[in-house]
């Protein structure tokens, strides 16, 4: 292996293939990533009431779910409904990206369900009691007194979710989906080189995460500057 | 004494945890009339705090009853035959915690009218209004727009006081307002809870602050073992007590 055959291989690749990967592969991991997280965060709220519900049968269900999601590995859910999934529901044959996406989205309320509940679970339980003891009903209580406090607690914690999120699309190129990661495979196919693509994928890779950690940082701040005031 | 002077009548309050294997509250029975300042003392774990917050059911007892204004706070369903709405009765019993518990998100002005807005549906400048005079009453006008992390211990109970206060109840519970504070802030909030005792406002203070029980109690209650053990004026209660556990317990404190 020689160093400087591997720096003009990258700029020879760079020019080629810029496209493959700025392009389509960001464009797949960053979008894929997006829903995940939009969608994962509404279905992690949801299964964070439903645990935290007055009615039994409902925590069970999202005990479950939570329980196995988590106790499973991703990869074995990405299969489990890149296969499955176009079997029970007709309209997803041939939509594997759609089916990915689902999986993600899965695999990711489980664990913002986990972020929201403990949130909401931090806040100080003399909250409740003092908002209650004034005659405040439930639902006032929680949209009043408890949420504005839980967010500053979640959204953090969901930020760092999001930058595990578009770490984790990389296993989506198990079935060539476009994301980064496949671009990878893609090239190594057309060139024969595997690790000037993996390293130009990598940098990619960290420059997103490390954009998006600042990004969560500065909002980190702002948030942690209303308690001071 | 006419039933109509009875505020909240307690029969057999019981709370248990695990089975019956904690006694928390062991059959406590008393009744508290309107303008009592009844001030219950006793040494840790006896079962005061449980007795206080089984009063607005922020505990709910095992058994027994609380008729609280004519209605039986601990039933599913209130005398009219529909589901009983607890809402309804915490907004007159005023309470004041320990910790304060002040919504550490609103300004002073917000915490004091949420509640009378949200809940009563007062108009947001009548309960400014009010809101202002009372912490005027406490001195504390001028920190209106402040945050409750801004303020010192004394200064946010005293806020705890009028926003209990700003929802007009018919009944303030205390339940150890000074055991939290450093001591050079004791006296302001216990100055406060004088005031507001002279002024008619019935009570039921949990404390260990032993002057305040005897100066400004009316009745006082000793609680041992989830029991209520002993009751009486503040002379009977600590010149001359009856009871071997109270006696054990004064000599204590005192």
């Amino acid at each position: 292996m020689n160093f400087a055959t591997i720096g003009q291989n990258i700029v020879k690749l760079t020019a080629k293939y810029w496209d493959k990967f700025l392009l389509t592969g960001m464009g797949y991991t960053l979008s894929l990533a997006a829903i995940t997280v939009a969608v994962g965060a509404i279905l992690g709220a949801l299964i964070a009431f439903m645990r935290m519900s007055k009615i039994a049968p409902l925590r069970w269900i999202a005990g479950i779910y939570t329980e196995i999601i988590r106790g499973t590995p991703m990869l074995l859910q990405l299969y489990l409904f890149y296969f499955a999934l176009p079997q029970l529901v007709p309209l997803l044959k041939k939509q594997q990206y759609a089916c990915v996406a689902i999986a993600l989205v899965c695999n990711s309320a489980a664990y913002v369900s986990e972020i929201i509940r403990s949130g909401i679970q931090a806040v100080d339980i003399g909250q409740t009691e003092a908002a209650r003891s004034l005659g405040m009903s439930h639902k006032l209580t929680m949209t009043q007194i408890i949420l504005p406090q839980a967010i500053k607690n979640i959204l953090p914690a969901l930020g760092n979710e999001f930058i595990m999120i578009v770490k984790d699309t990389s296993l989506a190129s198990t079935f060539f989906i476009g994301d980064l990661m496949t671009q990878v495979l893609v090239v190594k196919g057309a060139t024969y080189l595997t690790i000037e693509p993996l390293i130009m994928v990598a940098i990619i890779y960290f420059v997103l995460t490390f954009v998006l950690t600042k990004l969560l940082g500065v909002f980190e701040r702002r948030l942690r500057r209303g308690d001071i005031r | 004494m006419a039933t109509s002077d009875k505020l909240i009548q307690v029969k057999d309050l019981k709370k248990y945890y695990n089975g019956d294997a904690i006694k928390a509250l062991d059959g406590v029975s008393v009744d508290i009339n309107k303008g009592d300042v009844m001030v219950i003392i006793g040494p840790s774990g006896s079962g005061k705090s449980t007795f206080l917050r089984s009063l607005n059911l922020l505990e709910t007892p095992t058994s027994g009853s609380i008729i609280f204004e004519g209605t039986d706070i601990t039933q599913k369903k209130g005398p009219d035959g529909k589901k009983l709405n607890i809402d309804l009765h915490r907004e007159k019993m005023g309470m004041v915690f320990q910790h304060f518990n002040l919504f550490p998100h609103k300004t002073i002005l917000q915490n004091m009218t949420l509640a009378p807005v949200k809940v009563k549906g007062m108009s947001q400048e009548e309960a400014d209004k009010k809101a202002m005079e009372l912490l005027g009453r406490v001195g504390l006008a001028d920190r209106a727009n402040a945050y409750p992390i801004q303020l010192s211990g004394g200064q946010k109970q005293r806020v705890a006081i009028v926003r209990a206060l700003a929802m007009e109840p018919d009944v303030m519970l205390f339940d150890e307002p000074t055991s939290a504070l450093d001591p050079e802030m004791v006296g302001e909030v216990l100055d406060v809870m004088k005031k507001l005792a002279q002024e008619g406002m019935t009570m039921v203070v949990v404390t260990h602050e032993m002057g305040f029980a005897r100066e400004v109690g009316s009745r006082i209650l000793f609680m041992a073992d989830g029991k209520l053990l002993e009751e009486g004026t503040p002379d009977a209660v600590f010149n001359h007590p009856q009871n071997p556990r109270l006696q054990d317990f004064l000599s204590k404190v005192l």
